[in-house]
């Protein structure tokens, strides 16, 4: 029991630490997901090669000559093109609806964590030590519970937030 | 039934009242001309020097308020009626005679002058004076000391916000696509965060009894500040946020602004010592406690 209460710091900052490492991999999150939900891809790609391999024909039809094919193959590509642009259009809306839905959800759940952190740890500090080591800023690092020489839980999310975050940077 | 002399006589009557009117006209059309920077100056308000008057906005202000004359030229050329009593008015070189009889109050003349369209007749303007035009007229003419300054400044505010609109959404862009912390880790804030851990473990093994911990590391701050300048200075871009825009736009001059932000960066950089020497401190000290507690288990 005594150790598991002595472990809270470690349980603290293994939490801020799996945020801020789902908050660096969102990105790579994000592009997996909408690999897997929107499967035009392939249709679009399609789409592409179809208009480079008209537009190949349509250079080399010379416009002297067959004006009816060359006319009648820029309408294709046109019209291809157009369809076209409206499906990348309402892919990268998708996209980016996605993007906010995702980053929603992760500053949601990340917001629950601390709180219940912060609820949790509200009365106990995240460990002790000796009071005069940490003077003349002991009621500060031991807000909000009170404890004399006591490492408070806000004090310790935010040493370890900053801690991560810079461990992190360094290593991407 | 009027006689040919009567005509006649009307018609150089006419002419001469004509020519009077005109000349009067001219008359009044170069004072405005000649008081139109006094107007400038008090659309856009009063100011004592210019504090930022970089080549850039002089060059593009400074044609810009002769570009207002200038332009109205041509429009002289496709509305001849502007100045029906100015023959001469029409492909003169004179700038002033093809600058159309300005009505109303400063403002307007500005908008009329500025959004071109055809003037009206100069016919009320020659006979109306208008009160902005008379105000000015009155006032002392000592006051014409820098009323382009107040235009140039105006003129300058809006390219800056011009350009810092385009670099937030340049760095807005670059943002999400880097989607990342902005602080650099060059080598001397990477020789400030291996101190503060090594500073830490000496602390907890040596000192930490002594005195309390946070006096070493202010002494490991002040010998920072002095070994700062023999590390090799990094640029640091200055990012465009929301904030300094509206800084910026407001008046604040940048050069505060960017001095502001680097105390500010300074500040961040002691926090993140800080946060890291507190870190080491207290993870130093569980895994003592741990080893610690370890042996005394094991004996």
């Amino acid at each position: 029991m005594t150790k598991m209460a002595g472990c809270s710091w470690f349980l603290v900052l293994g939490s801020v630490f799996l945020c801020n490492l789902f908050k660096t991999l969102l990105p790579s999150i994000f592009s997996f997901l909408s690999k897997v939900l929107q499967k035009d891809a392939e249709h679009e790609r399609h789409m592409r090669a179809e208009i480079q391999e008209m537009k190949k024909e349509h250079n080399s039809v010379s416009m002297m000559d067959e004006f009816a094919r060359y006319a009648r193959l820029e309408r294709k590509i046109n019209k291809m093109t157009d369809k076209l642009k409206t499906h990348v259009k309402s892919r990268t809306a998708q996209q980016a609806k996605m993007k906010w839905v995702v980053n929603i959800i992760f500053y949601i759940l990340q917001a629950a964590l601390m709180i219940s952190l912060i609820w949790k740890y509200y009365a106990d500090p995240v460990t002790v030590i000796p009071n005069k080591w940490i003077s003349p800023l002991e009621w500060l690092v031991a807000f909000p519970s009170g404890v004399a020489g006591g490492v408070g839980i806000t004090c310790w999310l935010v040493v370890c937030n900053k801690v991560v975050s810079i461990g992190l940077y360094s290593i991407s | 039934m009027e006689s040919p002399d009567d005509t006649t006589q009307k018609t150089s009557e006419e002419k001469s009242g004509l020519s009077s009117a005109q000349r009067r006209a001219e008359i009044r059309r170069r004072k405005l001309l000649m008081n139109s920077e006094d107007r400038m100056k008090r659309i856009v308000g009063f100011t004592k020097s210019e504090s930022e008057n970089n080549g850039a906005s002089s060059r593009v202000t400074e044609p810009r308020f002769h570009l207002d004359l200038d332009r109205i030229e041509p429009w002289s050329a496709s509305s001849p009626r502007l100045s029906p009593f100015l023959p001469e008015a029409v492909g003169s070189s004179h700038p002033h005679s093809s600058v159309p009889e300005r009505t109303g109050s400063p403002l307007g003349d500005c908008s009329k002058v500025l959004g071109g369209g055809v003037v009206e007749d100069v016919t009320p303007g020659v006979r109306q004076r208008p009160r902005g035009e008379a105000q000015l007229a009155a006032e002392d003419p000592s006051h014409s000391a820098s009323p382009r300054g107040g235009l140039q400044k105006y003129l300058s505010r809006f390219d800056d916000a011009m350009k810092l609109r385009g670099q937030l959404a340049n760095e807005k862009q670059a943002q999400d696509a880097a989607s990342s912390d902005t602080e650099e880790l060059d080598s001397f804030r990477l020789f400030r965060l291996v101190g503060s851990v090594l500073l830490a473990i000496f602390v907890r093994v040596f000192v930490c009894k002594y005195l309390s911990i946070f006096a070493p590391f202010l002494t490991l701050e002040l010998a920072y500040m002095g070994l700062y300048k023999y590390f090799p200075k990094v640029e640091k871009k200055t990012h465009t946020t929301v904030l300094t825009a509206a800084l910026l736009l407001s008046g604040i001059p940048a050069e505060v602004i960017n001095r502001s932000m680097d105390t500010y960066r300074k500040m961040g950089d002691v926090f993140a010592d800080l946060c890291v020497y507190f870190f080491t401190f207290i993870l130093s000290h569980e895994v003592l406690l741990l080893v610690g507690s370890e042996e005394t288990e094991s004996l």
